[in-house]
Formats: structure tokens, sequence, C-alpha cells
């Protein structure tokens, strides 16, 4: 069933959401039991995947409010109204409008004035548009589909979970429940220990995230299956994986192809002087492109400093930035800046947040949890011997690399938690895959 | 042929036809499905049926049509910054005390919180008070009111009534719950039309202001370039006065009036009885299936 008024009631906290939202857990207890009897899954997952399920119930309305999070009330409300009226809901649609009226101005750039409202897809396709190529034609047979709106297209995505009710904010967290348990199934495939598969399964803000009702548990995905089948030889599979990323969340997308090409093309995991050729490659290309590329990290930068200013008696966000903003100080002059900056902030993002900045119960553990991840990372390098495997070192440049980007822009500490673990997570997964290949063979791709 | 022997299909076809037979196929979960539409049944009858009443408004000031002065990021920001001015401000209006203690004086409060008694005093609407407010006073030493007042209006504006607009949008949607769609009607549009009142009131005594100001200004001046300005910032405000001095709203105007869904929006009766269906039904399979998988399960 659908909520065709979910914009008119929530159901927040109350008995019916309860009753919505238990119908959802017990298909899915339900589909366990019966992957259990299939002798798919051991009784220990059948236990923890059982709890794993519940989660849904102790974060939204229990332990805080989905308001924490007000983008899922964002996507729970797009995949309603897809599903009930066929189209998106007023804002994406009046988003969506005003960026295809910018488009055909001309003036993208200048037309649009909220940070918020342009079409990341739309901006990042312009700038690719400046490439002096003959033909556009096929590129802009393509720009039609990539501009779907991320939400609209992430949404329609999770909405194919065949659970009985999209009722409330929470009931898409039981989507993202849904898809995690069959991408635990598949992992199988390239892992051979489940308990240890299972023990990934419950890393704390894994939980967290795949629990509310926001787009991290297809991006996380996306990127485990992404790398696997990479590091398994397998390039169309991992495009094929990779470009929905595209449109969900093109930041990744971009860190992936990073990886994707320097894989494929420059082969920078067989040797470490493919890598310095590789990096050497991505200098030249950003000094060459400077000018568009600067434009596109200070375009962000502003934008995600806008939203997170809070000058306190409810002016804040872009708003406050109206007033109060220094666009100056925020601007990245030259390629030098932006790498010297991205250094020196590589550290915070990797470990943030850190403890100047703990406002609430959550902080402290995301710290720890970050702490942790970045020592189960090593430890499981040091552990199977993988410090100078070329592999390694090259899913590690990309990563820090891709880290070191993300800290130009980590302006909200929640927001850049999540963004951070969304893109940490996959490599985890992906070392702790390499370290099983390699204990397996661990005299190849030594130096 | 090689697929279907390592999935051994056959041997998961029978594996899941046994747990058909086992949990699904049982005379007792006939009685479980009839037990959860007597459920749903009961569970319907302890709730109230709402409408819902929305009204579309727009903005009725427009930003200049000078558009915007300096350049880049900066116009853009101040762009952004003042077609939200209009909307930020009508909305304080609509959860301040003040419109919410003018509704209360229209009489808003006794139809709320009112027995429906015409003799009955709007100030003297008795109050019960939770538990824990009891707790709270009696903890901290302080006294409850024993009556409604238009603090409570204004809490009940908070929670019912929606004010949004889109992104990018021009449109404000004003929109609430009630079970009373002949209330509703008559409230929401009331609530818009006095916020905007409250908000012409403003600007009202704001010109009255600047006039009386001028003309002292304008009494002592002897220089006739400033003599002029004055005039004419005068007449401007007087002009402004003769504008706002007038029953039609000023912030915004009606693209639709409030009107009210043709049936009740909730509860949703089918959810109700197919989540419960599932529920039950689940239920009792998974009560089978650990009872009959204990020893493994421990």
């Amino acid at each position: 069933m659908v909520n065709s008024h979910f914009e008119l009631h929530d159901y927040g906290g109350s008995l019916e959401y309860y009753i919505f939202e238990l119908a959802n857990y017990s298909c899915l207890v339900l589909l366990i039991s019966i992957f259990y009897k299939l002798k798919y899954i051991s009784i220990n997952s059948l236990i923890v995947w059982s709890g794993i399920f519940f989660l849904p119930f102790v974060f939204n309305y229990f332990l805080f409010s989905p308001m924490l999070f007000p983008d899922q009330f964002t996507y729970a409300a797009e995949l309603m109204s897809l599903k009930a009226n066929g189209v998106s809901i007023p804002d994406i649609a009046a988003q969506y409008q005003a960026d295809i009226a910018a488009k055909y101005q001309g003036t993208e750039l200048a037309a649009i004035g909220n940070f918020l409202e342009i079409n990341p897809i739309t901006f990042t396709v312009s700038l690719m548009g400046l490439a002096p190529i003959p033909n556009y034609m096929t590129v802009a047979a393509i720009g039609n589909f990539l501009e779907i709106n991320p939400i609209t297209f992430t949404v329609s995505l999770m909405g194919l979970a065949p659970i009985p009710n999209y009722m409330t904010v929470t009931s898409l967290a039981f989507a993202n429940k849904f898809f995690l348990f069959f991408s635990f199934l598949a992992l199988k495939n390239f892992f051979k220990n489940e308990n240890i598969l299972l023990l990934l399964f419950l890393i704390p803000s894994f939980l967290l995230y795949t629990s509310i009702s926001l787009r991290e548990t297809l991006i996380i995905l996306l990127g485990i299956f992404f790398l696997l089948n990479m590091l398994r030889d397998n390039y169309f599979i991992a495009l094929l994986i990779m470009l929905p990323l595209f449109i969900v969340k093109i930041q990744v997308f971009a860190f992936f192809a990073l990886y994707f090409i320097g894989r494929l093309i420059f082969r920078a995991h067989k040797s470490l002087s493919a890598i310095i050729v590789y990096s050497v490659a991505i200098l030249l290309t950003t000094f060459i492109f400077e000018e568009p590329i600067l434009q596109l990290i200070n375009y962000y930068r502003i934008g995600f400093a806008a939203e997170n200013m809070d000058m306190g008696n409810g002016v804040y966000g872009y708003y406050a930035f109206s007033i109060y903003g220094d666009i100056e100080s925020l601007t990245i002059e030259s390629m030098f800046e932006l790498i010297f900056l991205a250094i020196i902030g590589l550290p915070k993002i990797l470990l943030m947040p850190l403890p100047n900045s703990w406002t609430n119960i959550f902080y402290p553990i995301q710290f720890l949890e970050s702490v942790a991840l970045v020592t189960l990372y090593s430890f499981i390098a040091i552990k199977s011997k993988m410090l100078r495997n070329h592999e390694f070192i090259f899913l590690t440049f990309v990563l820090v690399l891709s880290l070191m980007l993300y800290s130009l822009l980590a302006f909200n500490e929640g927001t850049f938690v999540r963004y951070r673990f969304s893109l940490f997570l996959p490599f985890v997964f992906a070392i702790y895959y390499l370290s099983t290949l390699h204990q397996a063979s661990p005299l190849k791709n030594k130096i | 042929m090689n697929f279907l022997k390592r999935f051994d299909i056959k041997g998961k076809f029978s594996l899941l036809k046994e747990f058909f037979h086992d949990y699904v196929w049982k005379k007792s979960l006939l009685s479980v499905g009839i037990a959860s539409f007597i459920f749903s049944l009961g569970f319907i009858q302890f709730t109230i049926p709402q409408f819902y009443i929305s009204s579309t408004l727009r903005e009725a000031e427009s930003i200049s049509t000078n558009g915007p002065s300096g350049s880049g990021a900066q116009a853009l920001f101040s762009m952004a910054s003042s077609e939200g001015d209009v909307f930020n401000e009508f909305r304080s209006n609509l959860y301040s005390y003040v419109v919410a203690q003018r509704m209360w004086e229209e009489g808003w409060g006794a139809k709320i919180y009112g027995t429906g008694d015409e003799t009955e005093d709007t100030n003297k609407i008795d109050r019960r008070h939770t538990i824990s407010e009891n707790i709270s006073s009696f903890l901290l030493g302080y006294d409850l009111y024993d009556y409604y007042s238009p603090h409570d209006l204004q809490d009940f504006i908070a929670g019912t009534v929606s004010f949004t607009k889109e992104i990018k949008g021009v449109n404000i949607y004003v929109s609430m719950m009630t079970r009373d769609p002949a209330f509703g009607l008559i409230f929401l549009n009331e609530i818009i039309l006095v916020s905007d009142k409250y908000a012409k009131e403003h600007l009202i005594l704001k010109s009255q202001a600047i006039i009386e100001g001028a003309q002292k200004q304008l009494a002592v001046s002897r220089n006739s370039a400033i003599t002029a300005s004055l005039s004419a910032t005068i007449n401007g405000e007087y002009l402004k006065i003769a504008t706002l001095e007038n029953d039609m709203p000023y912030n915004i105007y009606f693209i639709d009036p409030p009107y009210s869904s043709e049936y009740p929006v909730y509860p949703s009766t089918f959810s109700i009885f197919l989540s419960n269906f599932i529920i039950f039904i689940i239920s009792s399979i998974m009560f089978h299936f650990i009872r009959d998988n204990k020893d493994n399960l421990w």
C-alpha cells in the first residue's frame, strides 16, 4: 500500500505507524526464514538479520526524531508521490523546471541563486560540455536521461523493494534493509567466511544509515560491488554498477571513475611507476582544467558553507549567508591552494567529528568509530602483509585522494561524517577481500 | 544445465514446498486471518476520520524589476533573501502569539476548546492537565492555568496548520487536518487573513511614524530641495496607508481559497486491514517456525 497523502499525514510515532512498519518487518523476517530453510544462510545470520531488520524501529521516533535527518521526509514523500500519482513532489518538480528554464536561457550559473537548487548533474554536464568535441548528439541524448533528479532516481530504485507498505517516513528504511539482505547473499560469493561478513554488516554507522530513509545504503552497496568487481577484473560489470552513481551521487561516481580509469587504462594496480604516471596525469589534467575545476569546487564549497551557517534567532542557511557570508574568504584562487587545503584537511575528514565539535551523544560514538575504521583498515593491511601490494597501494591512493577532495567541502560535520562513511566502507570491504586474495597468493603484486 | 545443478533448483523447490505445507497451509492460519479482520474492525472504531483542508496563496509583492545589485554570487544571494522575506514574515506572523490572541478574541478558542454552549465564558473554559504537567508544576513550584488561553490556541495553530513554500516555487501552501471540514474551511481562511492584517497594521504604524517625523522636519526645513523630498515622502506614505487600509490581503493573495478533501484522508482503512492481516499471519508462521527450530536457535 502507498500513502498517497504522505505530505498531509506522516503517521509519526502513532499506533498506525507501528502497525504499518511492523507489517514491513514481518515480511522481511518471513523472507529470511525462507532463506534459512533453503539453507542460503546460517542460523547465526538468521538471528542477526532478525535484529538488523528491527533497527528502523529503534532509530526514527524512538532514539531520535526523524528530523535529525530531515532529508528522509523528502525521499519518502517523493517515493509516495511517484507511486501514488506518478509525478514528483512539487519541490522536486519545481527544481527540475527551473533547471530546464535556466538551461535554455544559457545562463545556468548566473540565473540560479540558491546553491542547493542547482542540479549537480546539469552543472557537471555543462562543464563537460566545454570540451571542444564536434558532435554532442549522443551526449545530449544521454544527458536527458542523466538529468533525472537524484532523489527521484534513488527512490525509484529503492521503491522496487517488494515490501507491503510505503506509508511512513520509515518505510524506505525497510526497503533499504531488503536490498541490504540480498547484497549480503550476493557478497557471500566473494567472502567465504559468512560470520566475518556478518560482522562487517554490524558496523554501527552502517546499521544506522541503512535503518533510515536515505540513499546511503544504495551508495555504499553500489560502491562495494563496484570495487569487488574491479578487483576481480570484471570491468564491464563494474562499469554498469558505477553508472547509477552518476545520478545518485556524482562525487562518488567521480572518485570511482578515478579508480576505474587508473586501473583499466594506466594499469596503476600493477606497479609503483604506473601509479606515479597516473598521479602526474591527474595533476596535469587539474592544471589544464584549473578554471572549471576551481569553479566547481568553489561552488560546492560556498554552498556547503552557506547551508551550515547558523547565526541564531532563526537566521540560518542561505538567508544567513546572504547577510553574513564571506564568499571571498571561502574561494580557492589557485590549484596550489586547493592542494594545500586538501592535504591539511585530510586528518580532519578522516577522524571527524573531532571532540571540539561534539554536541550530542552520537558524536563521540562516531568519532570512536572513525578511529576504529581507520585502525581496521590498517590492521587488515598489516595483518595480511599487504603494505607493499600494488593493488592495496592504488586503492589507498584513490581513497586518500577522494577524502582530500571531500575535506575541501566539509563544513557540516554531520553531513560529511555520513559522506565520509559511505565512501570509506566500500574500501574496507575491498581491502578485506583483497586480503583474502592476498593470503591465497601472497607473492603476487609485490614490489 | 550446470547452472541448475549448481543451484539445486529441484532440492530448493522441495524445501520451499515443505516450508509452505509445514507453516502456511494450515487451518489455524485461517483463524488467525479472521482474528486479524476482527482486530482491524475494532481498531478502526477508535480512529477519528480527518479531512484535509488546504489553500494555495501567492506572494503579492514582487521583487524589484531592476533586479539585485552587485554581481555574481552576492547578487544571487540578495535575490534569494528578498524572495524569502515576504514568506518568512508571513510565516512568523501566522505562528505568532499576537495572531493567536486575535483569533482568541474572535472566539476561536471557544470553538476549539469550548463545549458548544454559546453562553459559556471564553476565558473560563476548563482545562485538564496531563500527569507530567502536574508533576512538573509540583516539583518546580509553579501554578498551572485552570483555563484555556491564547497560548493553547497558539500551540494548536503550530501543531495543526502547515505552511510551506516549494523550493524555487512561487506558491505557498497552507493546510491542516480536521475532523470537521466546515470548521476547518473557516478557520484556515480566518487565520490567513488575520496574519495578513497584522502585517498590514505594522506597515501602517511604520508609515504613520515616517509621516510624523517628516512633518516635523518639514516645519523647520528651509531648503527647497529637502522640503520637496520630504513632501514626496509624506505623499508616498499616505498613498501606502490608503492602499493598506482596505479589506484586501496585502502580503499574499488567494490562488485557491481554502477547500476540503471530498472524503477523509485518514485513516487509511485498507492499509490497516492489510497490515494487521500480514502481522497476524506472519506472527503465526514465525511462532510455529521458532517452535520447530528452537533447538537450533538457542
